[in-house]
C-alpha cells in the first residue's frame, strides 16, 4: 500500500485519535460500539427471528412472475363498480381475483391465460361494466414452468455472487496479519452481515404479505431486483468499514508495544467511517423518496424493499459486520 | 495517485466531456433542424454515429408494446432443434415485417424458446400474427368402421405427406371462374406437385364401396392446423373441426376430385371474405412453422402507460439528482459543488454510454441508473470525509486532496468491485427486468468510479491550486487551514 508509506502517514498514524507512548486506553470509551455488540446482535435477532418464523410457517405472497398466472392492470374511463367487475371476472372461470386501485384502476389476477384469453376478459369487462382505456392496459402472463426457472436462476445467481464476493474479499484482505485465514474471516463476516440483511428483508416481506395480508409484501421480480441491490449495497457498506480496519491495523502495528488491540482498532474504524455510512445511506434514501413520490403504484413495493434493505445494510455494516469479525477472531485466533 | 493529475488524463477527461455532449446533444440538434421527432428511431434519417442513429432505446414498459416468450412444441421427432429454432425465427420475422413495427426484437432463448418484443402492438394482435401456425394440412379419407360421427360416418381423415413446407406460393384472388368469390391459389414445389398428383389420381380412381358413385374416398380435404391428435379423437371433435376455420373450426376446403391434378397448382375455396383470404394467404406465404408455438410468458403495456412511466421516472431521476446536489453543496460547500459538477459529468457520460452501446432502458433499468447515482455520490463522500479528516489533522489542503483520494481508493475499488460482481452475475442469470437493472447498474458503477477518482480528483486539485482554498467556510472544515501543498 504505497500511500501508507508516505511520511505524512507515519506522522499521523490514527487520524483524530490521540496516540501517546503510554499503553493506549480504549479509544472513545463513551462510544464503545464493539463492546456492546451483544445488544446490537439482540436488536437484529429481535427483528429477524419473527421474520424467519413467518417465512417457515407462512411462506411468501408470491407475485405472478414467481407463481405463474396472469395479471391485468386495467383503467376504466368511466367509474366502474367493483362488484360488477368481480361478477364478470367470476363468470370467466379463470380463478380470478379483483383488486381496486386508485383512479378507477383495477388489478385482475387469474391463472395463466394466453393473450387471446386475456383479450376476451378485457372485451367482456369493456362491454359489460364500463369502457376500458386500452392505451393504459398492462398485462403480464407467466407460465408456471417459467416462474420456477426465474426463481432457480435468481437463487443460483445470488449463491454464485456470494461465493465470488467471499473469494474476492479473502483475496483483498489476505495481506492482513493472519494471511488468507484472516482474509476469509473478513469475507465471511461480510457475508454474514449480508445474510442478516437478506433475512431481515425477506422476513419483513413475509410478514407483510402473509401475516398482514398486504399486497405490498408481494415477492416478484422487482422484489428480487431490490433484494439483489441490497446485497450489493450491504457488501459495499461493509467493505468500507473493513477497508478502514485493514488500514488501521497496519498503522497500529507500527506503534509496536503500544499498539491497539484488535477490538480497539475495529471500534475506531467504525467510528471513523460511521459519518460516511450515514451520509451515503441518507442520500440514497433521498433518491428513493423521489422514486416513491413519482414512481407510481407498481414501484411502491420495490421502493419499500430498497428502503428496508438499505436501512438494514447501514445498520449491519456499523453494528454487526465488524462485531462478527471480532467474535470470529476470538473463536479462531490468528497468530 | 499523482499521475492522475497529469495533462494526458486531463485531456482524456475533456475529450470524454466533449464526446458525451456530442452524443447526448448532436442527435437532438439534427432532429430539431430536420423537424423530426426527438425520440426513437426515425426511418430515413442518416446515421449519426458509427452507422447508427443515436437515441435512448426505450424498453417496452416505457414505450408500450408486447413482450412474448414462445415455446416451440410439437416438433416432429428427429428434427435438429437449433435448425427448428432458426426456421421458426425466420418465419416469425417474415410475419412481423408485415405488421410494420419499428425495431422488432426476435431472439432465441435456450434451445426451444423465442422471445419477441414488439413496440406498440397489443398482446392479442402479436399472438394472432406470430402464433398462427398456418399449417396447411391435406388429408385423404380412409374407411374406418369405428367412426360413427362426423360428416362421413365410416370414414376417417388421414394426414398425407403433403405439408405446408412444400408450398412455394399462395395468393388471394377473386375466383376467375365466377368472379365474386375469394379464393386462395396455392402452388407446390416439384416434390409437393408429385405428391399432389399422386393423391388426386388415387382419389379420382378410387372405387367406392357397394358400387356407389360418390364416397369420401373421392375427396381430398384441406385443413388449417389439423393435428394427429384431432384425428385420434375424431368422433368427439368432428362436429367442431368441420366448421369453417373462421368460425372456430379447422376446415378450409373439402373437394371432390373430378380429374387428376398434375400441375402442382391447387385452389382453396373456403367461404372467404377479402380480408380473411388475404390474411390466410399471408400466413401460408410467410412459411410454415416447423412446430406449434405456445405463449408461456407475455407482458403487455399500453402506450400512454409507458409514456406516463417515462415522465414519472424522469421526474424522479431529475428530482433525485437535484436533491443530492443541494445536499452535497449544503453539506460539503465548495467540494460539494465540485462533486456536483463531477456528478453531472457522470450523468452525461453514462447517458452517452447507454446511447452508444445501445442499452435498452426499462423501468428497472432506470432504477439501476438512479442507484448508481447513489454509488457515485458515495465515492465522493468517501473522498470528502477523508479530506476533512486529513485537514483536521493539520495537513495542507493540497496534500489533503491527494491523501484523501489515495486513502479512499481501496474502499471505492473494493466496494464497487463487489457490486460489479453481483450485477455481472445478475446480467448473466437474470430474466427481463433483472437483466435491465443489472446492465445499467454495472455500467453506472464503472463510470462512477472513473468520475469520482479522476474527475472529482482533478477538479478538486484545480480548485485548490488556483483559488483561495484556505477559506475554511468554503471547504466545510472548521479548523484553520494553510495554503498550498505540503
Amino acid at each position: 500500500m504505497a500511500e501508507l508509506s508516505r511520511p505524512g502517514a507515519a506522522r499521523r498514524p490514527l487520524s483524530g485519535e490521540e496516540v501517546t507512548g503510554e499503553p493506549v486506553a480504549t479509544p472513545s470509551r463513551r462510544l464503545d460500539i464493539v463492546g456492546r455488540r451483544n445488544v446490537f446482535f439482540a436488536i437484529s435477532l429481535l427483528i429477524i427471528v419473527p421474520g424467519i418464523i413467518s417465512m417457515l410457517t407462512r411462506g411468501f405472497l408470491l407475485g405472478i412472475d414467481f407463481q405463474g398466472g396472469t395479471e391485468l392492470f386495467l383503467k376504466f374511463s368511466q367509474p366502474a363498480n367493483q362488484a360488477q367487475v368481480e361478477a364478470v371476472v367470476a363468470s370467466e372461470n379463470v380463478n380470478g381475483t379483483v383488486q381496486k386501485g386508485a383512479n378507477g384502476t383495477y388489478i385482475v389476477r387469474t391463472r395463466a391465460l394466453d393473450p387471446a384469453q386475456q383479450k376476451k376478459i378485457v372485451d367482456d369487462l369493456d362491454s359489460k361494466v364500463a369502457p376500458i382505456d386500452r392505451s393504459q392496459i398492462q398485462a403480464n402472463q407467466v407460465g408456471p414452468s417459467v416462474a420456477r426457472e426465474i426463481v432457480t436462476s435468481a437463487l443460483l445467481a445470488v449463491l454464485a455472487a456470494a461465493i465470488l464476493i467471499l473469494l474476492y474479499l479473502a483475496f483483498r484482505f489476505r495481506r492482513v496479519r493472519g494471511g488468507w485465514r484472516a482474509g476469509f474471516q473478513f469475507g465471511g463476516s461480510a457475508l454474514l452481515a449480508l445474510l442478516h440483511d437478506v433475512f431481515l428483508l425477506t422476513g419483513i416481506f413475509s410478514i407483510l404479505g402473509k401475516v398482514l395480508n398486504l399486497r405490498i409484501g408481494e415477492i416478484d421480480s422487482l422484489f428480487l431486483t431490490a433484494a439483489l441491490t441490497v446485497v450489493g449495497f450491504s457488501v459495499h457498506d461493509t467493505i468500507v468499514v473493513f477497508d478502514r480496519i485493514r488500514e488501521n491495523l497496519v498503522l497500529s502495528d507500527r506503534l509496536g508495544a503500544s499498539r491497539l488491540t484488535f477490538e480497539q482498532v475495529v471500534n475506531l474504524s467504525i467510528l471513523q467511517t460511521a459519518a460516511r455510512s450515514i451520509i451515503t445511506s441518507f442520500t440514497v434514501l433521498l433518491v428513493l423518496a423521489a422514486l416513491l413520490l413519482f414512481g407510481g403504484q407498481t414501484l411502491q413495493g420495490f421502493v419499500l424493499a430498497l428502503l428496508i434493505g438499505i436501512l438494514s445494510g447501514t445498520y449491519s455494516s456499523i453494528f454487526n459486520a465488524s462485531q462478527l469479525l471480532v467474535v470470529w477472531r476470538k473463536v479462531q485466533p490468528v497468530r | 495517485m499523482h499521475y492522475l493529475l497529469s495533462w494526458p488524463v486531463r485531456l482524456l477527461v475533456v475529450g470524454l466531456l466533449i464526446l458525451s455532449i456530442a452524443v447526448d446533444g448532436a442527435g437532438y440538434i439534427q432532429r430539431i433542424l430536420n423537424h423530426q421527432p426527438l425520440t426513437g428511431q426515425v426511418s430515413g434519417m442518416p446515421p449519426q454515429l458509427l452507422g447508427n442513429q443515436v437515441y435512448i432505446h426505450r424498453g417496452l414498459d416505457l414505450q408500450g408494446g408486447t413482450d412474448l416468450l414462445l415455446q416451440i412444441t410439437d416438433v416432429p421427432p428427429g428434427r435438429d432443434m437449433n435448425q427448428v429454432q432458426r426456421d421458426t425465427i425466420d418465419v416469425i420475422s417474415k410475419r412481423i415485417n408485415k405488421l410494420g413495427v419499428s425495431e422488432p426484437v426476435i431472439n432465441p432463448v435456450g434451445r426451444d424458446r423465442i422471445e419477441v418484443q414488439l413496440a406498440g402492438v397489443s398482446a392479442a394482435k402479436a399472438q394472432a400474427t406470430i402464433g398462427n401456425t398456418a399449417r396447411l394440412v391435406t388429408t385423404k379419407w380412409v374407411a374406418d368402421a369405428n367412426v360413427k360421427g362426423g360428416p362421413f360416418p365410416g370414414s376417417r381423415p388421414q394426414i398425407t405427406p403433403l405439408t405446408s413446407e412444400m408450398l412455394t406460393g399462395a395468393d388471394a384472388s377473386l375466383d376467375p371462374q365466377n368472379g365474386n368469390q375469394w379464393v386462395i391459389n396455392v402452388t407446390y414445389n416439384s416434390q409437393g406437385a408429385a405428391i399432389f398428383s399422386q393423391l388426386s389420381t388415387e382419389a379420382f380412381n378410387a372405387t367406392c364401396p357397394n358400387g356407389a358413385t360418390d364416397c369420401p374416398q373421392h375427396r381430398i380435404t384441406n385443413w388449417l392446423n389439423l393435428t394427429q391428435d384431432d384425428i385420434v379423437h375424431w368422433d368427439e371433435r368432428a362436429a367442431q373441426l368441420t366448421l369453417p376455420f373462421d368460425q372456430g373450426g379447422k376446415l378450409l376446403v373439402d373437394a371432390r376430385i373430378i380429374q387428376p391434378i398434375t400441375g402442382g397448382q391447387s385452389q382453396i375455396t373456403g367461404n372467404f371474405t377479402a380480408d380473411s383470404a388475404k390474411n390466410l394467404a399471408i400466413l401460408l406465404n410467410s412459411g410454415a412453422l416447423p412446430g406449434n408455438l405456445q405463449v408461456i410468458q407475455s407482458t403487455e403495456v399500453g402506450a400512454t402507460l409507458g409514456a406516463d412511466s417515462i415522465k414519472r421516472s424522469l421526474a424522479a431521476g431529475v428530482l433525485g439528482l437535484l436533491i443530492v446536489i443541494v445536499f452535497m453543496i449544503f453539506f460539503y460547500r465548495l467540494p460539494g459543488l465540485v462533486a456536483s459538477v463531477a456528478l453531472l459529468f457522470y450523468a452525461g457520460l453514462t447517458l452517452a454510454v447507454f446511447k452508444m452501446i445501445p442499452v435498452t432502458l426499462t423501468l428497472a433499468g432506470l432504477a439501476g441508473f438512479i442507484l448508481s447515482v447513489g454509488m457515485a455520490v458515495d465515492a465522493n463522500v468517501l473522498i470528502f470525509e477523508r479530506f476533512k479528516e486529513e485537514v483536521r489533522s493539520g495537513v495542507s489542503v493540497g496534500a489533503a486532496v491527494e491523501t484523501a483520494v489515495g486513502r479512499a481508493w481501496p474502499a471505492i475499488r473494493d466496494s464497487n468491485t463487489a457490486t460489479l460482481i453481483t450485477t455481472g452475475l445478475l446480467y448473466l442469470a437474470g430474466n427481463g427486468p433483472v437483466k435491465g437493472f443489472a446492465i445499467t447498474l454495472f455500467l453506472g458503477v464503472l463510470v462512477s468510479m472513473f468520475s469520482s477518482i479522476i474527475v472529482t480528483h482533478n477538479l478538486m486539485a484545480l480548485v485548490v491550486e488556483n483559488h483561495n482554498a484556505e477559506h475554511s467556510f468554503l471547504m466545510g472544515v472548521t479548523l484553520p487551514l494553510r495554503r498550498g501543498r505540503a
